[in-house]
């Protein structure tokens, strides 16, 4: 767009001169030219029209009775701020001070009489183009407004001092005090104003906010900061998490009685059918006892595919809890092993063996768990080896961790799918017909359990490619030839943090939570009081107490005490939405909130308060 | 053998028909034990001093009374004193089980259940937990 579009518009030019006859002829002036003009005869009559918005740029005669040219350009500045109105003095008087005062006044021009036509022209042009300006800036900020305003998220900006500089509509809606159009919270500091600091803005995700109305809500934030010119400004972005947190209860509770809807029929057709099997109800034929083993086998895959989709829903919601210990690897990997052989049996007579060390092989990982990533990658190579072919496991030791490759003597693995190949739902080769007793899912979760255990998984295909196998001898025996090397790499056990943290609280969510959350970051004791505390203290690597006195059977105070006796000289770290940073410092406690913080921030926090010198240590040394 | 010190009157309790017809063909038909099936917690609380199981298997959700609040209840009776009593669950999550446990459960049998080895399964339990 041309931003000059203005140009053509005729300006409604207000003519103030109290002399009829050169008020008269300025008119004819500026019509001629090609504007219009509006004859005033009075610096009163002037301010009105003003007032009216009837003028787009003031002629205005200096010397008049009552009102003059001065008053009228210095009282024309405040009836309008926000809008720029061109001024133009005019004056027949000589010398220069009567201008520069007019102008110092606020008036943006001046032109001597008699006017000159030309100059007239040229002058109203160039006000004409800045008035084309400023009312296509006015028409782009309106646009950005409203933009902004039709933004379903509150969006507010802070200085640096967190007092609430813009809003928008949503913002006024949410945080506002429900007065229609006003600007409620402008002014405000954000405390005031969102219910949350600067600095919780600043450093936490997911926070509790409040509304206008002083209700509390669960509230997701995202703020930038940035420059406006010398001034520190945050822009916040600001969601209410209370629907989607609903629905993510709903989804939970939906799928809590799914499960429990599907299973409990499955367990009698299950158990039906395998007792049939059995001859619980007398001896079956073989023709009958073949349907039964169809309808069982498919009834384990019904079975399996419930549990693949429940444990995929709460891997990725982080509902699912690992429990990491010291694990022996060889065992471990001979127990996945003896439970796949019947599978591999009726597969064909697949054959499975373990080349491993020497003696143990430690790692930190959750056994049960490590075990189900190892059947997963167990029935997939078995699934995928030809009659009578070796599925082998080695077990490869070194000082930065374990490897674990399950490798087949199957087609291997398309390069093209091998990336997917640990994305949900994916199957490579759907079309085989022994792929399809498969879930899809069994590979994803495999991957998510292994990260979450601080270790990885992957694919590599051994195959030679054409070219390499044309070119050379291949390494490999052709008749050994290897079909796709599945692997699990798990961090070493001496990695693994040997610091304990112990947690008490009354609140087995809270303690489960906790512990799960921090699975990476050191071993946690989980307590619901200072009795069981007791039960598991001295422990030389205690590095930190987290506890919450609510709802302990003795007072908060007593409570503290209790741990400092109990763990004398280690750090506390209140988790508790019960007490406050006062609190908290009284007790020279770390504090947190559960409900104003979020996951990331107990993790920092944990971080922090064991990346401390250890008091007693330290002067032990 | 003396008659205390063997697994044989089992008590279930299980809302569901159908699973409680398989529970007596594994228990009894197969393991050879005196079943005794009731459909909720107050009918089989009542029927608990007459019978004195060895061994309960407790479903968790039923209506009434769920499997905890029947254990809770189950733990007050003085013929109940070290009878181990499993939690048959369809939840099937490491948390879920081990939530279960904290109720005092001996162990947590995951449905769908294998009736063939379940006689076999509780006889471990009972052995375990009368200990």
């Amino acid at each position: 767009m041309n931003p000059l579009a203005f140009n053509e518009t005729p300006l409604r030019v207000l003519v103030v001169d109290d002399i009829a006859e050169s008020r008269r002829e300025l008119c004819d002036l500026v019509t001629v030219i090609g504007h219009l003009a509006l004859p005033v005869a009075s610096g009163a009559e002037a301010l009105k029209q003003v007032g009216l918005q009837a003028a787009d740029l003031v002629l205005l005669d200096l010397l008049m009775p009552d009102v003059d040219g001065f008053e009228v350009t210095r009282r024309l500045r405040e009836i309008d701020a926000e809008r720029w109105l061109p001024v133009i003095v005019t004056s027949a008087l000589a010398g220069d001070e009567h201008i520069s005062l007019a102008l110092r006044q606020g008036a943006d021009d001046y032109l001597a009489r008699p006017v000159n036509a030309e100059l007239l022209e040229a002058k109203l042009r160039h006000c004409r183009n800045l008035l084309g300006l400023q009312s296509r800036l006015r028409a782009l900020a309106l646009r950005q407004r409203t933009i902004t305003d039709n933004v379903p998220d509150a969006i507010v900006t802070l200085d640096a001092a967190g007092f609430v500089v813009d809003a928008n509509q949503a913002a006024l809606r949410l945080f506002g005090d429900g007065r229609p159009g006003d600007t409620a919270i402008d002014g405000l500091r954000c405390d005031d104003a969102l219910g949350a600091d600067l600095a919780d803005l600043q450093s936490q995700t997911t926070l509790r906010l409040r509304r206008g109305d002083g209700r509390h809500f669960p509230g997701e934030v995202s703020t930038t900061a940035w420059r406006d010119g010398d001034r520190d400004l945050f822009t916040l972005v600001a969601r209410d998490l209370t629907e989607r947190q609903r629905v993510e209860r709903m989804k939970d509770e939906f799928l809590a009685t799914v499960s429990h809807e599907l299973r409990t029929p499955l367990t009698s057709i299950i158990g039906a059918i395998g007792l049939l099997a059995a001859g619980a109800a007398g001896a079956l034929p073989a023709p009958a006892l073949a349907l039964a083993d169809v309808a069982r086998r498919n009834g384990d895959r019904l079975s399996r595919l419930i549990d693949d989709v429940l444990d995929l829903t709460k891997l990725e919601g982080q509902g699912v809890m690992l429990h990491l210990r010291p694990v022996e690897l060889v065992r471990l990997l001979r127990e996945a092993i003896d439970a796949n052989r019947g599978y591999a049996e009726r597969a064909g007579g697949v054959r499975l063996s373990l080349i491993a060390p020497e003696g143990p092989v430690e790692v930190r990982a959750d056994a049960d768990r490590l075990l189900q990533v190892m059947a997963n990658l167990l029935s997939n190579a078995i699934k995928h080896s030809p009659s009578a072919g070796l599925v082998s496991v080695t077990l490869k030791s070194s000082a930065e961790g374990v490897r674990i490759e399950v490798a087949d003597r199957g087609k291997g693995i398309d390069a093209a799918f091998r990336g997917r190949l640990f994305e949900k739902f994916s199957q490579a080769d759907s079309g085989d017909r022994r792929a399809q007793g498969g879930t899809g899912l069994g590979l994803y979760i495999s991957r998510l359990l292994i990260e979450r255990m601080g270790g990885q998984v992957g694919v590599v295909d051994s195959r030679p490619t054409s070219a390499s196998a044309a070119s050379g001898p291949s390494k490999r025996d052709s008749a050994k030839a290897v079909g796709a090397v599945f692997f699990v790499e798990l961090p070493a056990t001496g990695t693994a943090p040997p610091i304990w943290a112990l947690h008490v609280d009354r609140d087995l969510d809270a303690r489960l939570r906790v512990a799960d959350l921090l699975t990476g970051t050191c071993r946690v004791e989980s307590v619901p009081d200072l009795a069981a505390a007791r039960g598991v203290l001295p422990q030389p690597a205690l590095r930190l107490v987290i506890a919450d006195p609510r709802s302990q059977d003795i007072g908060a105070d007593d409570f503290c005490a209790g741990l400092r006796d109990l763990a004398p000289g280690v750090p506390l770290l209140l988790y508790s939405d019960a007490v406050d940073a006062d609190y908290a410092a009284r007790h020279a406690a770390r504090w947190l909130a559960p409900a104003r913080s979020d996951n990331h921030a107990l993790v920092a926090e944990v971080r922090a308060a064991l990346s401390q010198p250890f008091g007693r240590r330290k002067t032990d040394r | 053998m003396p008659g205390t010190t063997e697994l044989r009157r089992v008590m279930c309790v299980e809302d569901d028909a159908d699973i409680r017809m398989i529970l007596d063909f594994s228990l009894a038909t197969l393991g050879g034990y005196q079943v005794l099936a009731f459909a909720d917690g107050p009918a089989a609380l009542a029927a608990v001093a007459d019978f004195t199981p060895d061994l309960v298997l407790l479903d968790v959700m039923m209506p009434i009374m769920s499997g905890p609040e029947v254990l809770a209840e189950l733990r007050l009776l003085s013929v109940m004193q070290g009878v181990p009593v499993v939690f048959l669950t369809a939840k099937a999550m490491p948390d879920e089980v081990e939530a279960l446990l904290v109720h005092g459960a001996t162990g947590v049998i995951v449905k769908p259940f294998d009736p063939v080895t379940l006689p076999q399964d509780i006889r471990i339990y009972w052995q375990h937990g009368r200990g």
